[in-house]
């Protein structure tokens, strides 16, 4: 038995906690909501404009280089090169860097695309391993460079990439990712619309399941995968909600390394991608917030709604837990490397509102959230928890993110005029509650572990199991 | 408890979201099936006037009645871009009669929001309903939408204007573009300017009259359509770009008009930025690529002298001149290998890259 005092300490202490977590999940709530309604009004008027032809008519072609970092990727770098030289657009050229795979990445590409050796001068703007080869093909549509270069992780490929790019703007993207056919002139729209505008980021969606032609979707549906089809909703629920809230104050913190457009004499100023981290697209965009802003440099960060990227999520819970942790690892380097950032008024908005919920809400949050599990054992053990209070209470936070989730999804798939059948829109509601429930649990547990060796994996490319993309 | 209200009252607002969503999907449908519909009727309608002459005076009422409706435009819109592809000297005529029908909408879609007001000016510009007719009205209501500060609704009246044909309009338009400031891409009035309907020439005598009036934002943009619009323009070029008080963007402008464009009286200019050493590397570059288009024993001597030069781009677009030029790599090369790493490294990767088209042409 423990005293009167003890018991009335722990019971302070408890309820000190309650009013943080109130507080916390208030917040939390308001965020997601805010961001939802905001979100999906925002595509509702999207739809609107164009059905109106409130849109650029003509196409407007600003060159772009696109990069495209690979290792060990032999099974799907042809294919994805293939459906980069598909694309609807005219000024463009093609910039695979070939990160020292131990496999036949760069002999695949020389042999389907009949590249020719040549001895091509890179302009060293921003440090890299050095070339070993460079290859180029005059044949296609565009033209096409495959660059051979020492290991040394995914930033240093990009890097590379941007020092041997030609054209004023480029694309990042992942080695197993597809862009839509039209992706190109979407993500430059807004370069067109407002000036100053220093990156542009896309939609990641993940192609599980979608069958792709020429970079159009024949055939959309949920994929069999329950976990990638949990992924499906996770994605409609970020994508659409907070990034398009941000994106009203240019407050985005984040651009997706699958697909984003990078204006390339500030990201050289800015020092380009950073090695030493592994969060290297979150950290640029980070890096060019934080240097535009000392600068006095007038800037902007954009999110194209409708640029459409299709990527692979993972199917198996091992490599979800592996992305994951590389995420939240990232995300923790980025921050920490720039915590000028955090409570500054020079950055305004970025700074109190993007990333300031970065660090409650996405860095922290695991943590709270096991302590919160903590907390509840201590105040059942104490005897002070009001169960049905507590029951009630997970339950309107399931259903309030079931129904935001599941707005979301509708929103999204009925604003880009995919059909979904009655069938997926069951399966959807079905999982929206274990993608509540369980997998963001499960998530919690394993961000919070993040740590665990991570110096091990520094520069490790973060492998997941590659599978080509269903295309016709 | 408040907390729980707190959250409940989220909850409904989401629900709520989603039965918007859910309506959305239906009303979408049934809006897409009415325009078909409407657009059946239409079809049927105006396939009776085209077998006319003329278009009858109850069909213009029958439209100034429907049109002014947003959903009907959408639909006649639909309508003619088909009727468009099977008949388009018909669909043209029939355009032309209607002129007093849209005259009449012009002032229906004024009063409208700027979304629904937008769509008009598309329409305008899309069956090039008064071309080489400028109707004060109808001028001074697009000029009205070019001051807002909606880009789309400013670029489609901008379209509608260039279609018109009329040039002092534009020039009136670009004048509000300058005074309101607001950032209206260098790209979309380049192009806008490119698709002027009218006569060009008139066009360009207006611009060139008003062209110091105009703002950096406006003149860079005019240049740029200068450039492509014809080699007509040298003298003033000439003048901005040998202007040091100039804007240099500007007079990066004129560099790259005589690179489109021979000028002899410009090349003594060009070889001088070619030896100056300003701070400014891209006087050098420019004119490292401008050079190419001037072929000379002395352009080659300029360009060798530039293939050294500690910027890595006045090196490059050195290379690629002489490449232009003809010049045989076996010719220089030797005169850098040893000495000059970079020039040299410049001009393998173009001799190989020259070889490397040169096979690709003997393949196909």
């Amino acid at each position: 038995m423990i005293s009167d005092d003890a018991f009335m300490i722990v019971k302070t202490i408890l309820d000190y906690i309650n009013v943080f977590f109130v507080i916390y999940l208030i917040g939390y709530s308001s965020f997601l909501f805010l961001a939802v309604v905001i979100g999906s009004s925002e595509l509702y008027k999207k739809r609107q404009q164009e059905k109106l032809k409130n849109t650029l008519l003509q196409n407007y072609y600003v060159p772009i280089s696109i990069i495209v970092p690979a290792y060990n990727e032999e099974v799907t770098v042809v294919q994805t090169v293939k459906s980069l030289l598909a694309l609807e657009y005219n000024l463009y050229e093609v910039v695979v860097v070939d990160d020292g795979s131990k496999d036949r990445t760069s002999q695949k590409l020389i042999d389907a695309f009949d590249m020719q050796p040549i001895r091509r001068p890179v302009h060293r703007k921003i440090g890299c391993q050095p070339e070993e080869f460079v290859y180029e093909s005059v044949s296609e549509k565009v033209p096409l460079t495959l660059i051979r270069k020492k290991n040394g992780g995914k930033a240093d490929s990009l890097n590379m990439g941007i020092n041997a790019c030609k054209y004023p703007y480029f694309i990042c993207m992942d080695a197993d990712s597809v862009l839509q056919y039209d992706s190109l002139s979407k993500i430059v729209r807004p370069l067109m619309e407002q000036e100053n505008i220093v990156a542009v980021g896309g939609v990641v969606r993940p192609a599980n399941s979608v069958t792709l032609d020429h970079g159009r979707v024949l055939d959309y549906q949920l994929p069999q995968n329950i976990l990638a089809c949990m992924q499906v909703l996770e994605y409609d629920r970020s994508f659409l909600a907070s990034r398009i809230l941000f994106d009203k104050f240019n407050g985005s913190l984040i651009i997706s390394g699958a697909f984003g457009l990078f204006k390339k004499d500030v990201v050289i100023a800015a020092g380009g991608y950073d090695h030493s981290t592994m969060g290297e697209d979150m950290e640029l965009v980070v890096k060019l917030h934080e240097y535009c802003t000392l600068n006095e440099i007038p800037y902007c960060v954009k999110y194209a709604t409708d640029a459409i990227c299709w990527s692979q999520a993972p199917e198996k819970l091992k490599d979800l837990c592996k992305q994951r942790k590389r995420w939240h690892l990232g995300l923790f380097q980025s921050m920490w490397k720039h915590k000028v950032m955090l409570f500054n008024a020079k950055f305004g908005a970025v700074s109190f509102v993007s990333f300031f919920y970065f660090l409650l809400y996405e860095l922290l949050s695991p943590f709270i959230e096991i302590f919160g599990v903590i907390t509840m054992l201590l105040a059942f053990v104490f005897d002070l928890i009001n169960i049905p209070f507590m029951l009630l209470f997970f339950a309107i936070y399931a259903v309030f993110g079931c129904i935001l989730t599941l707005t979301a999804f509708f929103a999204r798939t009925h604003t880009i005029d995919l059909k979904i059948s009655a069938k997926d829109a069951f399966k959807a509601i079905l999982l929206c509650f274990f993608e509540i429930t369980c997998l963001r649990f499960v998530m919690a547990f394993v961000r919070s572990t993040a740590f665990f060796g991570y110096k091990k994996k520094r520069l490790n490319w973060g492998r997941i199991e590659r599978k080509k993309i269903n295309i016709k | 408890m408040k907390v729980e209200i707190l959250i409940y009252a989220y909850l409904a607002i989401c629900a709520a979201m989603i039965i918007f969503n859910i309506v959305c999907i239906f009303v979408f449908r049934k809006k897409d099936k009415n325009i078909e519909k409407r657009s059946i009727d239409f079809t049927n309608i105006i396939k009776e006037q085209l077998e006319n002459q003329k278009v009858d005076e109850e069909h213009k009422k029958f439209l100034r009645k429907k049109l002014k409706h947003i959903n009907h435009m959408m639909a006649f819109d639909e309508t003619l871009e088909k009727l468009y592809k099977e008949n388009p000297e018909k669909i043209k005529n029939y355009i032309v009669d209607l002129s007093s029908v849209f005259v009449f909408l012009t002032f229906k879609y004024s009063e409208k929001n700027v979304i629904q007001a937008a769509y008009f000016p598309y329409i305008i510009k899309k069956y090039e309903v008064f071309k080489g007719d400028s109707i004060s009205v109808v001028i001074d209501q697009l000029l009205e939408l070019v001051k807002e500060p909606n880009l789309y609704c400013r670029e489609n009246a901008l379209q509608a204007l260039y279609s018109i044909g009329d040039a002092n309009s534009v020039v009136v338009a670009l004048k509000i573009l300058n005074q309101k400031g607001c950032f209206h891409h260098a790209k979309m009035i380049t192009d806008g300017l490119l698709s002027f309907s009218g006569s060009k020439e008139t066009l360009n005598k207006k611009l060139w009259t008003v062209f110091d009036e105009f703002g950096i934002s406006i003149k860079k943009p005019l240049l740029d359509y200068f450039r492509f619009e014809s080699g007509n323009h040298s003298e003033k070029m000439l003048s901005i770009m040998t202007d040091s008080e100039e804007n240099q963007e500007l007079r990066f402008s004129a560099i790259r008009y005589f690179a489109k464009y021979r000028y002899t009286p410009a090349l003594t200019f060009l070889y001088d930025f070619a030896k100056e050493d300003s701070a400014i590397w891209e006087y050098k570059a420019i004119t490292a690529s401008a050079l190419g288009s001037y072929p000379s024993k002395k352009t080659e001597e300029v360009l060798k002298e530039l293939l050294c030069d500690r910027n890595w781009y006045v090196r490059y677009n050195a290379s690629d001149s002489l490449e232009r030029l003809g010049v045989e790599y076996e010719e220089i090369i030797d005169v850098f290998e040893g000495k000059d790493r970079y020039a040299s490294e410049m001009l393998r990767y173009r001799f190989d890259r020259k070889k490397l088209k040169s096979k690709e042409v003997t393949t196909v």
